[in-house]
């Protein structure tokens, strides 16, 4: 029986344990030119080949994973003996384990050996549900108001939309609408991609613990250029074509063509195609015909060189208009509210055992995602801790208090719900012109709620607003220096998922195009099943939530400089401009990503929507095309003092 | 159970390379925790530890891939990989040149079932959308990737159905017509459950006259009742136990039905006589340590004493999932009956 004889090549993860005596005949077996086969390297990098599947594994510690793996092995069968009989099948205990990144499969497996060696700990009780709130809304006593510093007015304000629907316990079992299909989509940045034209090869690693090198080394394998580097990846175009009617490609390439031609400033060929566009637009239906609209019109606009900021333009651009089709954007599709979901589920993890918290949000606006924060808290089987949320937003062009009024709103639910509760708005045109001593500056009635001095936790919170600080130079490097400086115990950052800031106009222009393709898509198939709107009103939202996106990609393709605030970068970039600033990744983890895909099930409506972990991060997308992606940070051990 | 662990890791360890051993202990591991006793199936942490990777029109090694959503009612999507086009630059390939036949010539086109035991993984997941990138460079091909619908939560027949509608619609699909005579030449290929798949759809598609040029099946997943020699010798043996396969079958084939199901069994006691069908030629690789293998190779013999035409590659020292790295004279040699058997059917 003749044994056949393997090895790895290129950088690969090392031979046998037991060298065997083996066959060596073949001329296939002829070792290929590439990585010397000298000393070995402890300091080398990952497997190759696996790095290739999504598995990040030093070849210095292949052995030990492999050890590990046998450990877990017989850790899982003997809990599973105690169980039953069948050892292939674990008990349900062992897998409402938390994972996280189960890229690293060493960390993954060290998780696991401690949660199975370790007598598991009780499970916290899953978050109960929150009882319809929206009842309690109609008290205000304004003498023990725990709200704004302002002398309170006494006003009736309705009660703030559903996100009592909105609570965290996790859905019983039939939720898995979306069970046996697909879940697709996810960082653009894979490490995997290779590109030919990023040949350069990493410094290879000779196999480690390698007892079977020199002799057996020559049948070495897979030292061919797939195994090949790697190291810096080109972002991935990840295209879902979800129409492939003729017009439609048609449509997209005129659309294509005409962007070409502007980028070459032929602007009078450009011209023509617009108006080509829009009678191939018309010929078509449904979404495709909208973002061709939307990108014509932009791309006319831009062409024109319509002055910015015309009579028109400033009343459009008023943030009041802003927040009522953001407002629209949040009912007609799950985005914002997945968004939220898991901004809030690392906020509530980093605040767990916290009796002071602070949380800042950039971008306060309606302060849809509080009343969930702030339920989930006064749920905490601990009791809620004091909150206290400092609100960023625009000035307002017609005085109004926006940001004011919200806080009044999220105010009389704290108190309906029993969380001590303090509120601040700070009006501010940029985040940049924001100092941290204004955000850790408390007002004047602090006085009985001092816990022998503890600590407050912060979390600051930003949902789509960082991409526009890259607008001016130096502006995203000032505001994280701040966040560092409030020193928070958790950054969340959720953003749009695509790279609308990089290379040519043509570039920017074609990851917009597939962008809001995949957008527009979705809005038609989305309105869940629990959307409390009648057919016509979600017709209205998804209108308006067209219109909100129409600004967007009026502002990506037809503006330049400072007006071009809509300057999406993906997740991969974001984690490096992160990291470089002095954070530290936070992972959410399965339990995270659960109750997100359980929601979704839930509100999500259309089969298309699809949650995604990569690296410790969450997305959303439609089908294969992730739209949305949260993130969450800490200071890093290097930043801190 | 079969076996001392210890016993099992040693013999297992040394047939493989370590990074291929990592690789599937993991798979094995993290697959333990998904599989419920009573039948259900832990999706969200299977999608979770799933390993993905997106579609990338960009050229990479030659090769582009979108995906396409091919039913809309039923959110069915694939994966297509095609041979990057020649122009070079622009980085991006507009998305007209994508629905363009890479060839003048005559070109297969691979329709493609991925493994899981009819529970795990999609077209997304690393390791076969590497497969199919693979398969791509090899031969020229046009590769749809099927994500057809999972068991538990889907049983017999929705996988069939999808595989189904995938081959209707590369019929329907002009781009995919290529050589002078404007032909479809379709080749069903699948890993594990994915190839039990393609031999039903390629059933299905002798019964309704549409042409399969091959099948082209890799460590099919097939079963019956009876216990074969190989699956008690090699049971708990090298990853795979028989116990897994019994849960994955159950969760497969409708309720009550048992392993005799012609699902599972094609060539038992319930199953479809081929003889007068015109079934296509199939290339059969079986690995010599994967504990199904006797019922692989009763799937052969099946096939030829149906009068059909088949070739079998018996690799004996090979393990399930030898084709997911390429490190081991297993890989490149099946690698390479795999090319010719395509091109010589062209």
């Amino acid at each position: 029986m003749k044994r056949e004889h393997q090895e790895t090549g290129a950088g690969g993860g090392g031979g046998y344990h037991v060298a065997t005596a083996g066959d060596m005949t073949g001329a296939k077996g002829k070792m290929t030119a590439g990585p010397s086969m000298g000393t070995e390297d402890d300091d080398c990098g990952v497997d190759e080949l696996l790095a290739a599947l999504g598995y990040k594994v030093r070849s210095s510690e292949m052995a030990d994973v492999a050890q590990k793996l046998e450990q877990l092995e017989v850790a899982m069968a003997s809990t599973a003996a105690a169980a039953s009989d069948d050892a292939s099948v674990l008990p349900q205990i062992a897998s409402d384990t938390v994972h996280y990144d189960p890229s690293d499969l060493a960390t993954w497996l060290d998780s696991m050996l401690s949660e199975l060696n370790a007598p598991p700990p009780p499970l916290p009780p899953p978050p109960p549900v929150a009882a319809s709130v929206h009842h309690h809304h109609h008290r205000f006593d304004v003498s023990t108001a725990s709200a704004v510093s302002e002398p309170p007015a006494i006003t009736t304000v309705a009660p703030l939309r559903p996100s009592d629907a909105y609570d965290f316990k996790p859905v019983p079992a039939p939720a898995i609408a979306s069970g046996g299909r697909v879940v697709y989509g996810l960082d653009p940045q894979s490490e995997m991609i290779v590109s030919p034209r990023d040949q350069k090869r990493k410094r290879t690693c000779s196999p480690s613990s390698s007892s079977s090198r020199g002799a057996e080394a020559g049948r070495a394998r897979g030292s061919r250029t797939e195994g090949a580097s790697s190291a810096k990846p080109a972002a991935a175009v990840p295209v879902v074509v979800v129409d492939t009617q003729e017009t439609g490609i048609r449509l997209v390439h005129a659309l294509m063509a005409c962007a070409e031609a502007v980028q070459q400033e032929n602007l009078k060929a450009a011209d023509a195609l617009v108006k080509h566009i829009s009678v191939l637009a018309a010929s078509q239906d449904g979404p495709m015909r909208k973002v061709a609209g939307y990108f014509a019109a932009a791309i006319a606009r831009r062409i024109y060189r319509r002055r910015p900021l015309s009579q028109v333009d400033r009343a459009l651009d008023s943030p009041a208009l802003d927040d009522l089709l953001h407002g629209h954007f949040y009912e007609s599709c799950p985005y914002l509210k997945f968004a939220h979901f898991t901004a809030n589920q690392a906020i509530l993890e980093a605040f767990s055992s916290c009796r002071r918290v602070h949380v800042i949000d950039f971008g306060m606006r309606q302060g849809l995602q509080w009343p969930a924060l702030l339920q989930a808290l006064a749920l905490r089987p601990e009791g809620p801790p004091s909150l206290r949320l400092t609100g960023i937003g625009p000035p307002q062009s017609d005085h109004s208090d926006a940001l004011q009024q919200v806080g009044w709103k999220l105010a009389m639910l704290a108190k309906s719900i029993g969380v001590d509760f303090r509120y601040r708005g700070f009006v501010a045109s940029s985040l940049a012109d924001l100092e941290s001593r204004m955000l850790l500056e408390r007002d004047g009635n602090e006085g009985d709620r001092d816990d022998e001095g503890e600590e407050e936790a912060v979390a600051v919170n930003s949902v789509m607003e960082l991409h526009r600080l890259l607008a001016r130079t130096g502006a995203l490097e000032k505001v994280l220096r701040m966040v560092l400086a409030v020193r928070p115990r958790i950054v969340t950052v959720v953003e749009e998922e695509a790279n609308h800031n990089g290379g040519t106009f043509l570039d920017r222009f074609t990851e917009a195009l597939h962008y809001y393709s995949s957008m527009f898509d979705s809005l038609e198939g989305s309105g869940g099943q629990a959307a409390e709107a009648g057919e016509e009103e979600q017709q209205q939202h998804r209108a308006m939530a067209e219109a909100y996106l129409g600004r967007q990609i009026c502002n990506v393709v037809a503006c330049e400089g400072a007006e071009r605030t809509e300057r999406h970068e993906t997740l991969g970039q974001w984690r490096g401009r992160m990291a470089r600033a002095g954070f530290e990744p936070a992972h959410l983890g399965s339990n995270a990503f659960k109750q997100a895909s359980m929601l979704l099930a839930l509100y999500a409506g259309g089969d298309g929507f699809r949650v995604e972990e990569t690296d410790g991060c969450l997305t959303l997308g439609w089908h294969t095309r992730p739209l949305i992606a949260t993130s969450a940070w800490r200071v890093s051990a290097a930043a801190t003092r | 159970m079969a076996g001392s662990n210890e016993v099992n890791a040693n013999e297992c360890r040394m047939v493989v390379p370590l990074n291929t051993w990592v690789l599937i202990s993991n798979f094995k591991l993290a697959y333990n925790m998904l599989r419920r006793p009573d039948g259900t199936f832990d999706r969200h942490l299977a999608e979770f530890l799933d390993r993905k990777v997106p579609a990338n029109a960009a050229p990479v090694n030659g090769v582009v891939s979108f995906d396409i959503l091919i039913d809309r009612t039923n959110n069915l999507l694939a994966r297509i990989y095609r041979p990057a086009p020649p122009n070079p630059s622009p980085a991006t390939t507009p998305l007209a040149d994508l629905h363009r036949p890479p060839s003048p010539d005559p070109f297969p086109v691979i329709i493609f079932f991925h493994g899981g035991s009819f529970a795990h993984s999609s077209p997304n997941t690393a390791i076969y959308d590497s497969l199919c990138r693979r398969f791509v460079s090899l031969s020229g091909a046009v590769v749809i990737s099927v994500d057809y619908r999972r068991s538990p939560e889907y049983r017999y027949p929705c996988a069939y159905d999808d595989g189904w509608a995938a081959l209707k619609w590369a019929s329907t699909e002009p781009w995919l017509h290529g050589g002078k005579d404007a032909k479809l030449r379709v080749f069903l290929c699948g890993d594990s459950s994915g190839g039990n798949i393609a031999h039903h759809v390629a059933v299905r598609a002798a019964e309704s006259g549409i042409e399969v040029s091959g099948n082209i099946l890799l460590n099919p997943m097939f079963g019956g009742n009876h216990r074969t020699e190989s699956e008690k010798r090699l049971d708990g043996k090298y990853f795979v136990t028989i116990q897994d396969r019994d849960w994955y079958w159950k969760a497969y084939l409708p309720e009550g039905a048992d392993r005799d199901h012609p699902a599972c069994n094609p060539f038992g006691p319930n199953g479809v006589n081929l003889e007068e069908l015109p079934f296509t030629k199939s290339l059969v690789i079986v690995a010599g340590l994967d504990l199904v293998q006797d019922w692989q190779l009763a799937y052969a013999d099946g096939l030829k004493t149906a009068g059909k035409d088949v070739k079998l590659v018996y690799r004996e020292q090979a393990t399930i999932g030898f084709y997911l790295l390429p490190n081991t004279d297993h890989f490149y040699e099946v690698m390479e009956e795999i090319k010719n058997f395509v091109t010589s059917n062209l």
